[in-house]
């Protein structure tokens, strides 16, 4: 067999998997496509107590917004210390397995320990700032990590010419590298969001209830939400898989939309930023 | 130290880990004058002539012994405000290192950060370094662009221009033409020539031509210690050490 006709061979091997990613997604998008007929701005914009999804939207929102600004900030922080200040040596060296520990725990464990902690312990009891705890955990080492790669790559010398100009430590990173890295930050945040804002487990027991009288008026106050919700209806009132299409499809298009949102990012500011060239 | 001696470096020693980089070093530098520091690859000239901004206190395995006196001040001595002797002090890297910022904000960030300037006053000192360092003409009526828009040549004199604008007393360049065409570095060596009436230029090469053709003094250092040092011509013309003459007649590089 001629080199070239491995090289073909080898081509299409590797055009599989993407081949069954994309006609796996398009088969779940399909599915849940079948359900729009049962969304309508109306649907969306009432109350559950008059059987829309409004609560439900909003409260999924709520939660993924919270939570991104607990850990964004925290993340970057986290970020900017161990790229930046952290000594090499053991210490450094067990927080960086911490980190990749933390992103491997199941949601369900991460949802055990947020209740036990924020809503028993701490007493915030099944509420949106409990929600905002336990999910915060969870999009804390996409955040970190992202931003980690992100300050990583911009190039040393603007720190060296920042420094070399009588800047301090931190004004050099902050003045020069924090600003180049912030598209990455930006980012890796909105992909933690992505992968929270359809958790379920994380949320089971820390901040969801089947109904709620209206939107929550403080943190404290327990929500509904939209992947809780098609979960309650399954499981708890075994209702059909297709009374949730229409449900699932709302998810699904913000899930997708935050991802399409970090790609269009990151490819925009790809053509800001003339020295990864 | 003589009137006309602006740096005077005295048993200097400088290691990275383990590794002696720089040996008992002795060395006065003259005002206002360019002085070439000579030698060949992994000699210590990166390393000396950061030994007097102190930007080798950035790298983690370094230490330094011995003083460094700039004026009157001793550079190394405990208390010494090492942000206000980066000011004083300007560097000029390799490559041209401009910030991802716009040519008018590059130039700025100096001023800004040591809040010597804002408003009309900023946008003076702008032209004015832009003016010293020979790139006004070129870029006046584009400032917002992204220093990234310019040519190589262009960036370092912006890098230039930059250390200027906060008013430094001695300018330290690490081979600032090496990732340069010719054409710019002809216009970079000029330039350098001019800076040298206001400005104490300390000048790292690896070309001799260079050195001979831009410094009034040159020092040529070798593994750490100062072999040769005077007037350029009479090294260039007359050099007394048998290593310098190797050197110089490229024996070694």
């Amino acid at each position: 067999m001629g080199s070239q006709t491995k090289e073909r061979i080898l081509f299409f091997a590797l055009g599989v998997p993407v081949v069954i990613c994309l006609l796996a997604f398009f088969w779940i998008a399909a599915t849940l496509f079948t359900g729009v007929g049962t969304l309508s701005p109306e649907f969306l914009t009432t109350s559950a107590l008059k059987g829309g999804a409004l609560e439900m939207i909003v409260g999924t929102i709520y939660l993924f917004l919270g939570a991104a600004a607990i850990a964004g900030p925290i993340g970057v922080f986290a970020a900017i210390y161990l790229v930046e200040y952290a000594p090499s040596g053991k210490f450094t060296r067990i927080i960086d397995q911490a980190i990749n520990n933390l992103a491997g725990v199941p949601s369900i464990i991460i949802g055990l320990f947020g209740f036990t902690l924020f809503s028993r312990q701490l007493g915030f009891g099944i509420s949106l700032m409990a929600g905002w705890l336990t999910l915060a955990l969870m999009i804390l080492p996409i955040v970190i990590r992202g931003s980690e790669e992100a300050i990583r790559i911009v190039p040393k010398s603007f720190k060296q010419a920042a420094l070399a100009l009588g800047a301090t430590k931190w004004k050099a990173i902050s003045l020069t590298t924090l600003i180049a890295a912030a598209p990455g930050i930006v980012t890796s945040v909105i992909l933690g969001i992505a992968r929270v804002a359809g958790e379920t487990a994380a949320i089971l027991f820390t901040s969801c209830v089947i109904i709620t009288r209206g939107l929550p008026s403080s943190p404290l106050e327990p929500v509904m939400a939209l992947s809780f919700n098609i979960y309650v209806r399954i499981v708890a009132q075994g209702e059909p898989p297709e009374s949730v299409f229409g449900i699932a499809l709302i998810l699904f298009f913000i899930v997708v939309a935050f991802s399409l949102i970090a790609i269009i990012l990151r490819v925009y500011y790809r053509r800001k930023q003339p020295w990864l060239h | 130290m003589s009137y006309d001696d602006k740096i005077d470096i005295r048993k200097l020693n400088i290691w990275f880990g383990d590794k002696h980089v720089i040996n008992d070093l002795d060395l006065k530098i003259k005002a206002n004058a360019v002085t070439a520091i000579m030698g060949p690859s992994g000699c210590g000239k990166s390393t000396l002539l950061r030994a007097l901004n102190r930007m080798n206190d950035v790298i983690k395995s370094s230490k330094t012994t011995g003083d460094v006196f700039i004026g009157e001040k001793n550079i190394y001595e405990n208390g010494t405000n090492v942000y206000d002797l980066r000011r004083q002090v300007g560097m000029v890297f390799q490559k041209p290192n401009p910030l991802p910022k716009s040519i008018y904000e590059n130039i700025a960030f100096g001023p800004k950060i040591h809040k010597t300037a804002k408003g009309k006053a900023l946008d003076k000192i702008v032209e004015k370094s832009l003016r010293a360092a020979a790139l006004w003409d070129e870029v006046h009526d584009r400032l917002s662009d992204s220093a990234f828009d310019l040519s190589g040549g262009q960036q370092q004199r912006l890098c230039i221009a930059r250390a200027l604008a906060v008013d430094p007393e001695v300018i330290l360049m690490d081979e600032p033409c090496s990732a340069l065409d010719p054409a710019a570095t002809a216009k970079i060596e000029q330039l350098i020539r001019i800076l040298s009436t206001d400005y104490t230029v300390v000048i790292v090469t690896h070309n001799m031509q260079q050195a001979s053709r831009v410094s009034d003094y040159t020092v040529f250092l070798y593994l750490g210690d100062i072999i040769e040092q005077g007037d350029t011509k009479a090294i260039f013309e007359n050099p007394k050490h048998e290593l310098t003459e190797q050197y110089i007649t490229g024996e070694f590089g």
